[in-house]
């Protein structure tokens, strides 16, 4: 029977683990180090928590780590861990005007309240390969903390940053999203979406979607197909309280801060023809991911279009397809062994041959719809 | 095993209340823990260090027997639920896993199979998890096993009323096929409005002068829903019917489960003159145990010759043996009849 099912199927998947390990170590490097890994490659480390929607930012190094740097496997090395914890107490909801903003900029106006705040980004370098960076034993840090950029009032208070949406708000010229909003948001970690699903529903799986679909999504509507191309109000990247109710007095209190990115878009619409204004869409995700938070701004006012007509302003495409962990477990399951299934299209395609049917091979066009 | 539809909902299946005297207080049975900390104290002693017994929380394995409580209530539908991340990728039987360790209890003998073996990898590896978090015996008899698990297979030996099957599911609705949209198909199944089917049904007899579905077939169910019976052989669908077993079909990726309780009629789609088929093996015996009323698959064997043999790896082991074993042999004497207990 040796040639019909694998023995020792236990057996063999250690020894896969430990090849798969061994490639890891093989080098004549030393191990990372997860503190390296947060530290030096804090962009892969926030993709991963963002995607895993677990903020545990050393945990999100580990899982990156041991996922050999794949961040949708690192996702979900996060996301099954999450699920086993316990569920002790949700946070009182935080406005983004809290934010202890590291970078913030308005596309949409030349100045804000506040000012435009570059921060630390690439977006304007040059890009070049560096080949300093292959050799750099002593590297000098440069000067500038990012303290420095951040604005502050004449008395040396933080300024708190005005949303520039709500200028827009103030102005009257500000379509809210339909529906009012739920009190309590749904967990869709813990209810299953069902469709049409809640504006609450669509933010949560896209904060936890994967960056490259977000992306592609997004994109998808600038590109043609769909009627959303957006003005960014403002892009921000900050640090966000996180606050509990305390168990004896009630009183809120801040356990710890939570790194994220934050987008706020704006779209014309023209519906009602005397009184045209602007939707907005509105992203927001763990770390320093832009694009994502973007991205899912596009979707977000895509969505809420609520058509059949473009993928992207399809609440059901969307949700369905921007998930890291379904995609990347569906797609890598073809490599499962599929020969009872194989043999059963086997035998239509073969009867139907014999019957004299079309000689061309219609029995497929449903895409091998029966091979799963 | 205890059938989920008559024990209690808070009662892992398998035990009953009055085993509240275990002799080592390492997992409570019977009724529900006061609260969440007494529920896992009394699961912090087996299983996986660090992990919940059986890997899942005790609230999660209590919402998923709840949705299939409500899936054995009514035949076919489809029951949604919060489908938790597993350690498994999503495609590989992560529904079929959070059904199997919401069912299981420490007694319980577990079998998994993946296209009918034991022995495929994906098998080995879920079998490993529930083995390592829910502390079960496992065994690849499947008369001996309470709760089987299997991807695309209703094992040949017949099921009995103390086994539960959980069927791993990719896609849940049959609709799927004909519209993507999971709203619009809800609506159908709401109105039992099934005429997409049967034209797609309709026009592939037309083109092709047969119905060109190979696994996956559509079936009935009681009557009234129609169910995709996951991607099981054409030659396992007969078996769904009136059985004495219950079938659960779980998915993870798409968060349903539904189920076909013991004898409930379930009929495959098809005309009266276009019948329902199963597959054609021309005949052609196991190249192994010489079985011809068991699904075999082809095995080019690279010497160019195409052998023909069991799908079902353990049946065919025990027909080797013993040439000409009935599928239903264990019925006959009861105290074989898939009491389990014993490991293999």
């Amino acid at each position: 029977m040796g040639y019909v099912a694998v023995k020792a199927g236990e057996e063999l998947i250690e020894r896969a683990e430990e090849l798969f390990e061994k490639q890891r170590l093989d080098g004549d490097t030393d191990p990372v180090a997860v503190e390296q890994l947060d530290e030096q490659l804090g962009r892969l480390v926030d993709r991963a928590a963002g995607e895993g929607g677990l903020y545990a930012p050393r945990l999100a190094a580990l899982a990156v780590k041991q996922a050999q740097g794949d961040t949708v496997e690192a996702a979900f090395l996060l996301q099954a861990y999450r699920s086993t914890l316990e569920r002790w107490e949700e946070t009182d909801p935080v406005s983004p005007d809290e934010m202890d903003a590291r970078r913030r900029v308005s596309p949409a106006y030349k100045d804000v309240p506040g000012g435009q705040m570059l921060g630390a980004t690439k977006d304007y370098t040059r890009r070049l390969l560096e080949f300093d960076l292959l050799e750099e034993d002593d590297p000098a840090v440069p000067g500038v903390g990012q303290e420095g950029v951040a604005p502050t009032a004449a008395d040396g208070e933080r300024l708190e940053l005005t949303n520039v949406m709500d200028l827009l708000r103030d102005r009257g010229l500000v379509r809210e999203p339909p529906g009012d909003p739920p009190e309590e948001p749904a967990d869709t970690t813990r209810e299953p979406v069902t469709h049409p699903p809640g504006r609450d529903e669509v933010l949560q799986e896209l904060a936890r979607g994967e960056t490259g679909a977000i992306t592609a999504l997004g994109y998808s509507s600038l590109r043609g197909y769909g009627q959303v191309h957006p003005t960014l109000a403002e892009v921000r990247v900050g640090r966000l309280p996180v606050r509990v109710e305390h168990p004896y007095t009630g009183e809120p209190v801040r356990v710890t801060d939570a790194t994220v990115t934050e987008c706020e878009a704006v779209v014309p619409v023209f519906e009602k023809r005397e009184q045209p204004a602007f939707a907005f869409g509105y992203g927001l995700t763990f770390g320093r991911n832009e694009r994502k938070a973007i991205g899912m701004s596009v979707l977000d006012a895509s969505i809420q279009l609520d058509s059949e007509a473009e993928p992207a302003e399809n609440p059901e495409f969307v949700l369905d397809t921007v998930d890291g962990l379904d995609s990347f477990g569906f797609i890598e399951h073809l490599k499962l062994p599929h020969y009872v299934t194989f043999q059963s299209i086997l035998d239509r395609i073969e009867s139907i041959r014999e019957r004299g049917g079309p000689a061309e091979p219609a029995a497929d066009e449903q895409g091998g719809e029966a091979d799963d | 095993m205890t059938e989920p539809g008559r024990g209690e909902p808070e009662s892992p299946t398998g035990h009953r209340p009055e085993a509240e005297d275990t002799d080592d207080g390492d997992r409570t049975d019977g009724p529900a823990p006061a609260s969440v900390d007494a529920a896992m104290e009394a699961f912090g002693e087996g299983g996986l260090a660090g992990y919940s017994y059986a890997y899942l929380d005790e609230h999660t394995k209590r919402e998923v027997r709840r949705t299939m409580l409500s899936a054995v209530a009514i035949p076919g539908h489809q029951v949604p639920y919060a489908s938790r991340p597993m350690p498994l990728a999503r495609g590989w039987g992560t529904g079929g896993i959070q059904a199997s360790l919401s069912l299981l209890g420490p007694e319980d003998v577990f079998k998994v199979i993946d296209q009918g073996s034991d022995e495929s990898v994906n098998a080995a590896n879920i079998r490993r998890l529930a083995a390592d978090t829910a502390d079960v015996d496992t065994t690849t008899d499947t008369t001996e096993a309470d709760v089987i698990q299997t991807r695309h297979r209703i094992p040949e030996e017949v099921l009995t009323d103390e086994q539960v099957l959980v069927l791993q599911v990719p896609i849940t609705d049959p609709l799927r096929t004909v519209d993507p949209s999971d709203a619009a198909n809800r609506r159908r199944h709401a109105h039992a409005n099934y005429g997409k089917m049967w034209l797609r049904l309709y026009e592939s007899v037309a083109q092709h002068g047969e119905i060109d579905i190979g696994a996956r077939y559509p079936v009935m169910v009681a009557g009234r829903y129609l169910m995709d019976p996951s991607p099981i052989p054409r030659w396992d669908v007969p078996k769904l019917d009136d059985a004495d077993a219950l079938f659960l079909f779980a998915a993870g990726r798409e968060a349903r489960i539904y189920a076909v309780p013991p004898h409930t009629a379930v009929e495959p789609l098809a005309f009266e003159d276009r019948g329902f088929t199963v597959e054609r093996f021309d005949d052609r015996p196991c190249d192994v145990c010489g079985s011809t009323d068991t699904y075999r698959t082809e095995v080019d064997t690279g010497d160019g010759e195409v052998r023909l043999v069991c799908n079902d790896v353990s049946f065919c082991r025990k027909r080797q043996q013993r040439p000409g074993l009935p599928t239903d042999h264990h019925l006959d004497d009861p105290a074989d009849a898939g009491e389990g207990g014993e490991s293999a």
